[in-house]
C-alpha cells in the first residue's frame, strides 16, 4: 500500500514536471515567433508581408499539361514573387466543379477566387451577390492588353464582374488524310459539307463528330448557320433577348430548314444523340471520323502525344462554311470568350486576392503561358513565338482574319432556364421528334419564359 | 435494467440522439424544401420572392415533362411487375430446383449485375448498344438480323425501351435473391402432397408457389414502384434524360432543373410532388395487393 501511494506520487511528479516543461517550451517557441514577426514587421512597411493563404477555385485538375499546367505557372510564378503568400488550389473537371461552386455560392464560402464561366452561369453568381464588381478601367493599357468587346459575357447590366481567360470559337477540325485518301472535297459551302457527309457516310466513315449529349454544340451550329445566312451577329441574342422574334423570321425559318438537312443526310455520327465530349472526341481523334464541330480550346490536340501520330500530323481547321446566297462570309466569326476568373465578395482577403487576380490577368502571365504551351488561344492579345504548331497557326489565322465575332454564344446570353430549355428544343429537333417550325417556336418560348 | 428503461430520462437519452439525427437528415430538409418550393429562388441563400402555389400550378397544368417523366417512372414499374418480376420468379423456382453446386454456381453468376457499380453498368451498356462499335448491333448482324440494327439509346423511338430492359436487367439479380429466399421457406412436403394429388408442372407453382410468395410479391411490388420513380443514376448516365425527352425520369429531371437550369424553387416544388406520388404509389400498391397471409 506505502509503496503503491509512493509509486503513484512519483508517477504524478513525473508528469507534473514534464507538463510544466513542454508548457514552458511552448510558451517560450511562442515568445520566439512573436518576436521575430513584429521585428520583421517593423522593418518593412505594414502588412504586406503576413503570411497569407488564398483559396483559388478551378475547374482544371489536370495540372501536369494544358491549360492546368499554365494556371499552376501562373501560380509558382507569384508564388515566388511573393514568399508570404501561400495559394490553396482546389479543382474538379467540369461538372462537379460547376455543381460544387453552387454549393461555394449557396453557403457563401470565403473562397478568393474563382473560375466562371461567362453567361448564364455567371449571372447566377452574380445574382446571388457572390461574385466581385470589377472597373474596366482598371484593365485597360498594356499590362493587360484584353482584345475589343472581350467582357461581352462577364458584363450583367454594365457592371463587370469577372475577367475572360481565353478567346473561344467554333471551328470545324478536320482530319486531312481521311480527305485525301477518299478523295473528298474539303467543303466551303453548306452544301459541299452535306455532300461530303453523304460521301463519308457512303464509305462507312461517320463523317462528323457531334457531343450531343451535351446538347449545347447544336445551338453553336445553329447560331453559325444564323450568322452565314444574315452576315448579322446578333440577330441570334437579340432574339433571345427578346428584341425580335425566332418564329414568323424567314432568316430563322431558313436556318432551322438548314439544320434539318444536316440531321436528315445524317452529318452526324450515327450515336451522336448518346455521344458526350469525351466520346465525340475520341471519335474524331481516333480516325474514325472526318470532322469535329468544336471550339478553339482543343489546339493541343495537334501536340497531344497521347493521342495517334497519324492524327496529329493531320488534323487541320477548317472555317464554317458559307452557305449558298446567304449575306454571311466565312470570316464572320461565332467566338466568345466563356471561361474566365472573378473576385470573390467573401474572400478573407480582399486585397492579397485582387493582387493575385491583377497578376494572373496581366498579358504577360495566363495569357502569354497559355499561348506558348499552346494549351489555348488567349482573351487578350499575344505574339506569336514561332514555335506554334501548325494547328495552332491556323486557329490564329481564323481569328485575325475575322471580320466580325459574336461576343457571345446565344445559349449562354439568357438565363440558366434559357439554356436548359433551348437545349432541350435542339434535343426534341435531333431526336427526331420536331419540325424546324416546331424547334423555332419552342425556342421563342424558351425565351418568352425566361 | 428493468429500472433504467422505467425512468424517463433514461429513455429520453437513449431515444433523443435518434430523432435528432432523423430530424436532421430528413425532416429538416423536406421542410426546406417545402419552404423553397412556394419561392423562385435561384439556389439557397440568394435572394427570392414568395410566389406561393405558382410553382405547383405550373407543374401540374403546364409542364408536359413533369408528366412524361411521371409516366416513364410508371411505365418501369409496371415493367418490374410484369416483366422482371414473373422471370424472377421463373428462374427462382429453377434455381431452388437445381441444387448443389450448380445452384451455388448460378445465384452467384445471377446476382452479379447487382453488385456491379452502377457507373460501370450504364457504361457497359452504352458501349454493348453503340450502333458504330457496340456488341449487340454486331450480334444482330451475325445472326442476319441486320435490318433490326439501332442507334439504341440515340433513338427517340427505341431509347425508352432500351432504358426500361437496363434497368430491368440491371435489378434482375435483387428481384431474384427476394423469391428465392420466399421459396426457400415454402416446406417440400406441400409440394409432395400436391403431386400426389395429381398436380404438376405449371398447375403446381400456379396453385402452390404463388399464392405461398404473396407476402413477399407485395413487399416487391412497393419496392419496384419506388425504385422506378426514384431511379437515377443510370439514366443519367446513359442518356440523362434524352434523347429530346424521351427517357425523362422524374429524379433526373429534379436535378436538371435544381442544377442546371438553376430552378432551385421550382426543383423543389418537384420534389414536394416526387414525395407524394412516391407516399401514394406505396399506399395504392399496399392496398392493392394486401391479401391474408396464407398460413401453412
Amino acid at each position: 500500500m506505502v509503496m503503491n501511494s509512493k509509486s503513484t506520487r512519483n508517477i504524478l511528479l513525473v508528469t507534473a514536471l514534464a507538463a510544466v516543461s513542454v508548457l514552458s517550451a511552448c510558451g517560450g517557441g511562442n515568445d520566439k515567433n512573436n518576436n521575430a514577426g513584429s521585428s520583421t514587421n517593423g522593418g518593412t512597411t505594414g502588412s504586406t508581408d503576413k503570411e497569407v493563404t488564398l483559396r483559388l477555385f478551378s475547374n482544371l485538375p489536370d495540372r501536369k499539361s494544358g491549360q492546368g499546367l499554365a494556371e499552376q505557372m501562373v501560380i509558382d510564378n507569384y508564388i515566388k514573387a511573393n514568399p508570404n503568400v501561400k495559394i490553396d488550389i482546389e479543382t474538379l473537371a467540369e461538372e462537379p466543379f460547376k455543381n460544387k461552386l453552387k454549393a461555394y455560392m449557396a453557403s457563401n464560402e470565403a473562397l478568393d477566387v474563382t473560375m466562371v464561366h461567362g453567361g448564364a452561369e455567371l449571372n447566377t453568381l452574380v445574382q446571388a451577390g457572390y461574385v466581385k464588381e470589377l472597373d474596366p478601367k482598371e484593365y485597360e493599357g498594356d499590362t493587360y492588353k484584353f482584345l475589343p468587346g472581350v467582357y461581352k459575357s462577364f458584363t450583367f447590366n454594365d457592371k463587370l464582374y469577372g475577367l475572360p481567360r481565353n478567346s473561344d470559337y467554333e471551328v470545324i477540325y478536320y482530319n486531312k488524310k481521311l480527305f485525301d485518301d477518299n478523295g473528298i472535297k474539303i467543303p466551303t459551302t453548306y452544301a459541299e459539307l452535306l455532300e461530303a457527309g453523304k460521301q463519308f457516310r457512303a464509305k462507312g466513315i461517320e463523317p462528323m463528330s457531334m457531343n450531343g449529349k451535351d446538347l449545347w454544340s447544336f445551338a453553336a451550329f445553329f447560331q453559325d448557320l444564323v450568322v452565314r445566312l444574315t452576315g448579322d451577329q446578333n440577330l441570334m441574342l437579340d432574339a433571345v433577348a427578346k428584341k425580335k422574334n425566332f418564329t414568323g423570321d424567314e432568316n430563322f425559318t431558313k436556318a432551322a430548314e438548314l439544320l434539318a438537312q444536316a440531321r436528315d443526310t445524317k452529318l452526324f455520327q450515327e450515336s451522336f444523340m448518346t455521344a458526350d465530349y469525351g466520346a465525340s472526341q475520341n471519335l474524331f481523334t481516333q480516325g474514325r471520323a472526318a470532322m469535329w464541330y468544336m471550339g478553339s480550346w482543343e489546339a493541343g490536340m495537334a501536340t497531344n502525344d497521347k493521342l495517334p501520330e497519324d492524327f496529329r500530323n493531320n488534323v487541320n481547321v477548317l472555317k464554317f462554311p458559307v452557305v449558298e446566297g446567304g449575306k454571311g462570309k466565312d470570316t464572320d466569326l461565332l467566338a466568345w470568350n466563356g471561361g474566365g476568373y472573378s473576385l470573390v465578395s467573401s474572400s478573407k482577403h480582399p486585397e492579397e486576392a485582387k493582387k493575385f487576380f491583377d497578376y494572373m490577368m496581366s498579358a504577360d502571365q495566363w495569357a502569354k503561358i497559355v499561348w506558348d504551351t499552346g494549351a489555348a488561344v488567349p482573351a487578350q492579345k499575344y505574339e506569336l513565338s514561332g514555335k506554334e504548331s501548325e494547328l495552332q497557326k491556323q486557329l490564329t489565322e481564323v481569328l485575325t482574319g475575322a471580320t466580325s465575332t459574336a461576343g457571345s454564344i446565344a445559349l449562354d446570353s439568357g438565363t440558366p432556364k434559357f439554356k436548359d430549355d433551348a437545349q432541350n428544343a435542339f434535343g426534341k429537333f435531333f431526336a427526331g421528334g420536331s419540325t424546324p417550325e416546331q424547334l423555332l417556336a419552342d425556342l421563342q418560348k424558351a425565351a418568352e419564359t425566361q | 435494467m428493468q429500472k433504467v428503461f422505467n425512468n424517463k430520462m433514461a429513455i429520453f437519452l437513449f431515444v433523443f440522439p435518434g430523432i435528432l439525427l432523423f430530424a436532421l437528415t430528413f425532416l429538416v430538409p423536406i421542410v426546406l424544401s417545402a419552404y423553397y418550393s412556394f419561392r423562385d429562388t435561384l439556389s439557397p441563400g440568394t435572394p427570392s420572392a414568395f410566389i406561393g402555389f405558382a410553382n405547383y400550378t405550373e407543374l401540374l397544368f403546364h409542364d408536359s415533362r413533369f408528366w412524361l417523366a411521371l409516366r416513364n417512372a410508371v411505365l418501369l414499374g409496371l415493367g418490374f411487375i410484369l416483366i422482371q418480376h414473373p422471370i424472377a420468379i421463373f428462374f427462382a423456382i429453377m434455381l431452388d430446383r437445381l441444387g448443389g453446386k450448380a445452384e451455388k454456381w448460378f445465384r452467384t453468376i445471377f446476382f452479379i449485375p447487382c453488385v456491379i457499380s452502377v457507373v460501370v453498368i450504364s457504361k457497359m451498356w452504352l458501349s454493348l448498344l453503340d450502333p458504330t462499335f457496340g456488341a449487340f448491333n454486331k450480334m444482330l448482324d451475325s445472326l442476319g438480323l441486320g435490318m433490326l440494327k439501332h442507334a439504341w439509346l440515340g433513338d427517340s423511338s427505341t431509347a425508352l425501351i432500351s432504358m426500361l430492359f437496363i434497368l430491368i436487367w440491371a435489378g434482375f439479380g435483387w428481384g431474384l435473391l427476394f423469391y428465392y429466399a420466399g421459396l426457400k421457406g415454402i416446406p417440400d412436403d406441400l409440394y409432395e402432397a400436391a403431386s400426389l394429388d395429381g398436380a404438376s408442372g405449371f398447375r403446381l407453382h400456379w396453385r402452390i408457389t404463388v399464392p405461398l410468395l404473396s407476402p413477399v410479391i407485395t413487399v416487391q411490388i412497393t419496392l419496384a414502384m419506388i425504385t422506378a420513380l426514384k431511379q437515377m443514376e443510370t439514366v443519367f448516365l446513359t442518356t440523362n434524360g434524352g434523347p429530346g425527352d424521351s427517357t425523362q425520369f422524374l429524379a433526373v429531371y429534379l436535378y436538371n432543373k435544381a442544377f442546371s437550369a438553376s430552378q432551385y424553387g421550382y426543383a423543389n416544388a418537384i420534389s414536394i410532388l416526387f414525395i407524394i406520388v412516391c407516399l401514394l404509389a406505396t399506399y395504392l400498391s399496399n392496398k392493392l395487393t394486401r391479401s391474408d397471409a396464407t398460413e401453412f
